[in-house]
């Protein structure tokens, strides 16, 4: 029968959770395509693999020295011998890091098309639809692809992580990798040493609509204060100097889960809700209705936020 | 060095869009600028240029409006540029793009380096600078957030999940996909708009290049999201509003 193969992601041994989400999605794709799930695991040695094998029934493990440490080139052509060994229908990778590094040329080795950023599949007459996130959140979009075989790739949270309890087998196969073009010198921690905001019971976080340095600065820092919290950011707050990276909330930054997190100006890229969605309480202060930031909050306000901080520093 | 940059003309974020047919967007309600993400890979590039010599050429597909927006990167600096222009291509799909940047790059001949932003903040794909490198044969590199070139060697960070870098080597000619925050995109200065006035802009085709305009996907529809979870939305002027919210932070949610 043929596979719906997730691509497995490590890093020091331990498996993403975005692997964990698509081996859920896979089981889920699989079943409503009359396939089975499967997935591939690349290392030194058959260690991923097996690990691996706890959440899905088959696993294809691809073992090569050149393969001890992610590059696009040694996955491409790990993934490229499994997909052609096999009789695979369907690829699902990770939105991540390595993910967006990598799926677009697994997808151009085996001349699939490509559909990234997904966030639901609903299968039509036997053949996926993939819902994505486009324009900033503010609008999705359904693709397909046209070719026998399809290329997907799943942002996080998109499924539930799989529960570990099974015992898959384990299968090896054979790929010659041959001419790694990037070589990895060493993985850097850019906030070591800096202030840790992930232990704060409240975070007020301010982005773009904030305007400018200054601005960050007066609203943001005395509310959090008066809150007896942390001050946070989104990516352009960082991007263009109003605070420390080790400020920044989301997906390239900290991932916090306090009582209480004001987002002001922000309007919710995925990007800063994969930081902050897990806090209790999310109040969302914006001048657009459309923001997505809404969609996640508990409670929000329309409107500019440089009239009502005021009001909640007379009132709290 | 003879650098390009691939830039993506895009709807201004913050527009109220409205969807026609479930089809597209509606253009007229929307205000166009550059691709913020490509913002940076201008930037990087006219470093590079200023500290090694050479020069930088804007490649971009997209409608007569882009004219407006690669204009916008000479201002700032780049020396000329090539405009895929053709309808083919705007109703292709990522690898429709990548195959007519490719060609186009091609065209130009003897390029170092081939920059690209990170994503388009309209479509949200992150795949075309990826099959781009693939279809020119050369190594990439996503997610940079440090770039130093010593020659044809280069060294770079790649941004990994919670503030982790990945530092890597790897050879020019190369393909890089640039994140934000790298670097202070410049404002163009007012000479800078002045000489972007006459510099050289190609229109092509993708029967001019001898590209494709075959997709291996299919749009099927777009529509806005629908949350099961909508923020319940506190009403009144700001005034009302706060101590609404402050009274609901208390006593309903218990957080303060």
């Amino acid at each position: 029968m043929a596979k719906i193969l997730v691509i497995a992601e490590h890093r020091d041994g331990k498996l993403s959770e975005g692997t964990l989400e698509l081996c859920n999605a896979a089981k889920a794709i699989a079943s409503a395509m009359g396939c089975e799930p499967a997935a591939a695991a690349f290392g030194k040695d058959d260690a991923i693999a097996n690990e691996v094998a706890k959440y899905i029934p088959t696993v294809y493990s691809v073992t090569d020295a050149a393969l001890e440490k992610y590059t696009s080139d040694g996955y491409a052509q790990a993934a490229k011998a499994v997909i052609e060994s096999q009789d695979v229908k369907g690829v699902l990778i990770a939105q991540s890091y390595d993910g967006v590094d990598f799926a677009a040329k697994v997808a151009m080795a085996i001349g699939a098309g490509i559909v990234s950023n997904c966030n639901k599949v609903d299968v039509e007459g036997g053949a996926p639809v993939f819902t994505r996130n486009t324009y900033n959140g503010k609008i999705q979009e359904q693709k397909k692809v046209k070719t026998d075989k399809f290329v997907a790739t799943f942002e996080k949270g998109a499924y539930e992580v799989a529960a570990a309890g099974g015992a898959g087998a384990v299968s090896a196969v054979s790929a010659s990798i041959s001419n790694v073009r990037t070589k990895v010198k060493e993985v850097i921690a850019t906030m070591a040493g800096a202030v840790d905001i992930s232990q704060a019971r409240v975070i007020v976080s301010g982005g773009r609509g904030l305007k400018d340095a200054d601005k960050y600065k007066d609203i943001i820092i005395p509310l959090a204060q008066k809150l007896g919290g942390e001050y946070g950011a989104s990516r352009p707050v960082v991007d263009s100097g109003w605070t420390e990276a080790a400020r920044q909330v989301g997906q390239s930054g900290k991932v916090v889960t306090p009582d209480l997190y004001l987002a002001l100006g922000i309007s919710g890229a995925i990007q800063h809700v994969a930081g902050m969605k897990g806090s209790k309480c999310i109040v969302a202060v914006n001048k657009d209705p459309e923001a997505p930031i809404f969609n996640i909050a508990t409670y929000g306000i329309v409107a500019d936020l440089f009239e009502v901080v005021p009001h909640l520093m007379e009132g709290l | 060095m003879k650098i390009v940059v691939c830039l993506k003309q895009v709807p201004d974020m913050e527009s109220n869009f409205k969807i026609i047919d479930g089809s597209k967007i509606d253009e007229s309600q929307v205000a166009f600028k550059i691709n913020d993400f490509d913002n940076y890979a201008v930037e990087a590039a006219l470093q590079l240029k200023e500290k090694n010599g050479g020069e930088v050429i804007i490649v971009s597909a997209g409608p007569d409006r882009a004219a407006k927006d690669i204009r916008q990167a000479f201002a700032m600096g780049a020396d000329w540029g090539i405009q895929i222009n053709d309808p083919a291509v705007q109703a292709g799909d990522n690898f429709v793009i990548a195959q007519n940047l490719q060609k186009a790059i091609e065209g130009i001949g003897g390029v170092d380096l081939v920059l690209t932003g990170v994503q388009a903040e309209d479509d949200q794909a992150a795949i075309t600078g990826v099959m781009l490198a693939d279809l020119l044969g050369l190594p990439h590199c996503t997610n940079v957030v440090k770039l130093e070139v010593n020659g044809a060697n280069m060294v770079v960070n790649r941004e990994l999940e919670g503030g982790l870098n990945e530092v890597l080597e790897l050879s020019a000619p190369a393909v890089l996909s640039i994140q934000s925050g790298i670097n202070e995109p410049r404002y163009p200065t007012l000479p800078g708009i002045m000489k972007a006035k006459k510099k050289q802009l190609d229109a092509k085709k993708a029967a001019d290049l001898g590209a494709g305009t075959e997709s291996k996907t299919e749009f099927v529809k777009m529509f806005f999201p629908v949350s099961e979870t909508k923020a319940e939305i506190i009403q009144g002027d700001p005034a009302t509003a706060a101590k609404t919210l402050i009274e609901k932070l208390k006593n309903e949610a218990k957080v303060i």
